[in-house]
């Protein structure tokens, strides 16, 4: 059987604005089925490939394949994946129903009943059943990522994206988005790519990574994060895995 | 979206045991036909005790197909039948199911958001109180604020107040002096339309100094101002509340009315008396423009006319009116800003009422002038 082709291709990217380049000679591949992490300190431009990758800027130079389609920045139609955005950015005049069924409504075919059993199923898999005539001023920020991880597989997507979707979440929160990270994965099989610092959702989600660095302008490591935490010489990452700092001071022994 | 692959479930019976084939593509791209097939096989099915849903034949299978066929299971057994996933070599397809069934959440039943006319006149008359206690509220607030301004001068943004006036004044002049000029126009056509008749074209000059000095120059400035700035001022104040700057603001000891309304209103209270009296001035080159087309008069006749009757009390019954015409745009704009509650929505409907507000209140407040200067005699 020959192998199969990677989900995402990226070749010798280059980003920037004007004459100010953000990060260039960035080549990496995700497997299908696999969630990659993508890391870095702030400021390291890890929302920026995002954005890249999900079409929302072109780049100067290289190439991005998503499923053997390159050119994200000009898509027309529906985008072969699903985005959850930092915020959740759910319309805030829609009740969680209203969000999840606009992209089912606007390009399929489907309608009446089975709108709503494709809702209330989305809903109920990221645990928010209860909540689908509820407007997203009236629930938490962690609910409101939920949802938005909801609305964004309302369309099947075999490849998702996640900006940050940890932050501002209390432990528990952050946890079970993990969880459900993970199910989505596992059990269904999604290509995932998650940009997170959140080193307790690395371990827990990411089967590999790549670290971002603002002052190299590109990828300074790639791999298993367990692995990287471990073994890597290069010191921004190894203090970035280990949470320290080049400056820090000692701690107190005892 | 494709439908043209088949999709069918086969219903068959074996005595007391049915079994449900799901056969084809059981997919989003064939969302349409899997629902009529669930259908059709629940209309099929003719079963009393045991259900197997046999998954072998599935060609293809993913979370929309998974969900139908999850909820298909739950009202057979809803009706007191027992199912059984049969997975014959597809335990992706098994595995999908039992997730929507084993997540699966009921809807609870929400309060309808729609409410007939008597209900909403209800819910507006309810909220009267309210809004009135948060309009008087503010008031108190912003009257507070001034000689909080003087005993503690840090309190108020006072490096924002040349921006704004940038902004507000400088910025908005081509629009009021635009507007100003086609109603000194305006006014122009018509004292020549209608005085005409009487060979009193000669009166037209005066006429459009006291109607544009007295009350179109403040009416018409303002009005522009309310629609342009108070928009402006409303929108960033509103955006500002539902992003939690103003909270962040009061975490670190600002009063937001001394910090941000103040300097607001300052900037117009300054900059609308400013764009009045630059408007009336190209107003009465409007009104020129408009005489010297369609009449006999010249130029330098109108001009002489027009002197003879500037007189000051025409001019400060006009300016008198302009900082509190500016003072009532930042007042609601800023009120209406503060008070947003909500997302984006909230944003552009506070933003709307603002200025909806703002055009009444400057028309209000020149009414109520004109009628104090009408009962003072001047």
């Amino acid at each position: 059987m020959p192998p199969s082709r990677p989900h995402i291709v990226v070749e010798d990217l280059r980003i920037g604005w004007g004459t100010r380049v953000l990060m260039e000679h960035v080549s990496f591949e995700i497997e299908r089925g696999t969630t990659l992490a993508i890391l870095g300190g702030s400021g390291s431009g890890k929302s920026t490939l995002l954005r890249y990758l999900i079409g929302l800027e072109q780049p100067m130079a290289g190439r991005i394949d998503i499923d053997g389609v390159g050119e994200p920045h000009v898509y027309r139609g529906v985008p072969p994946f699903g985005v959850l955005f930092q915020s959740g950015a759910l319309f805030s005049s829609l009740t969680l129903a209203e969000n999840l069924a606009l992209p089912l409504t606007t390009w399929t075919g489907i309608r009446g009943p089975a709108v709503q059993d494709f809702v209330q199923a989305k809903l109920g898999l990221v645990g928010l059943g209860a909540f689908a005539g509820h407007l997203p001023g009236e629930i938490s920020g962690g609910m409101k990522k939920r949802a938005g991880i909801a609305r964004a597989m309302m369309l099947e997507p075999d490849l998702l994206f996640f900006d940050e979707p940890s932050a501002g979440l209390d432990p528990i929160s952050a946890v079970e988005l993990d969880h459900l990270i993970v199910t989505l994965s596992r059990d269904l099989g999604i290509t995932i790519v998650i940009v997170t610092h959140e080193l307790a959702s690395i371990f827990l989600v990411a089967d590999t990574c790549i670290v971002l660095d603002k002052e190299a302008k590109g990828i300074v490591a790639r791999g298993d994060p367990q692995r990287l935490r471990d073994e890597s010489a290069i010191p921004f990452v190894h203090n970035f895995f280990t949470r320290s700092s080049p400056g820090a001071p000692a701690t107190r022994e005892g | 979206m494709s439908n043209m692959m088949s999709v069918t479930i086969r219903a068959e019976a074996d005595g007391e045991r049915a079994r449900l084939v799901p056969v084809g593509a059981f997919d989003l791209a064939h969302a349409s036909a899997v629902v009529r097939a669930v259908e059709q096989a629940e209309r099929d099915l003719n079963a009393s005790g045991d259900v197997d849903l046999h998954l072998s034949a599935l060609e293809r299978i993913d979370g929309s197909g998974a969900v139908l066929l999850a909820r298909l299971v739950d009202r057979l057994e809803a009706r007191g039948l027992r199912t059984h996933l049969i997975e014959d070599r597809n335990p992706h397809a098994a595995r999908l199911i039992t997730l929507y069934r084993k997540r699966r959440a009921e809807a609870r039943p929400q309060p309808a958001r729609t409410m007939g006319t008597l209900a909403q006149l209800g819910s507006v008359a309810a909220a009267v109180p309210g809004m009135v206690t948060a309009a008087l509220d503010f008031l108190g607030h912003a009257t507070a604020a001034v000689p909080r301004a003087f005993l503690s001068p840090r309190s108020v943004n006072w490096s924002s107040v040349p921006r704004l006036m940038q902004t507000i004044g400088a910025d908005g002049l081509p629009v009021t002096s635009a507007a100003n000029l086609l109603v000194g126009v305006i006014i122009g056509f018509l004292g020549v339309s209608q005085l005409e008749r009487f060979g009193a074209v000669v009166y037209v000059p005066e006429l459009v100094v006291i109607a544009q000095f007295r009350e179109l120059g403040p009416l018409v400035t303002a009005i522009v101002v309310a629609g342009r700035s108070g928009a402006g001022l409303a929108s960033e104040l509103a955006t500002m509340q539902v992003s939690e700057e103003i909270d962040a603001l009061r975490s670190m000891g600002f009063h937001p009315v001394s910090w941000l309304v103040v300097p607001r209103c300052l900037a117009l209270v300054a900059t609308v008396p400013l764009l009045t009296w630059i408007g009336d001035v190209l107003a009465l080159g409007g009104g020129l423009l408009a005489t010297i087309a369609i009449t006999d008069m010249t130029p330098r006749a109108y001009v002489l006319a027009t002197a003879e009757h500037i007189t000051a009390t025409h001019f400060l019954n006009g300016m008198i009116k302009t900082p509190f015409l500016g003072l009532i745009i930042g007042l609601i704009a800023c009120g209406q800003g503060l008070a947003a509650r909500g997302g984006a929505a909230a944003v552009g409907a506070r933003t709307t009422t603002a200025v909806v507000l703002a055009i009444f209140g400057v028309i209000v407040i020149s009414a109520l002038f004109t009628l104090l200067f009408t009962l003072l005699g001047i």
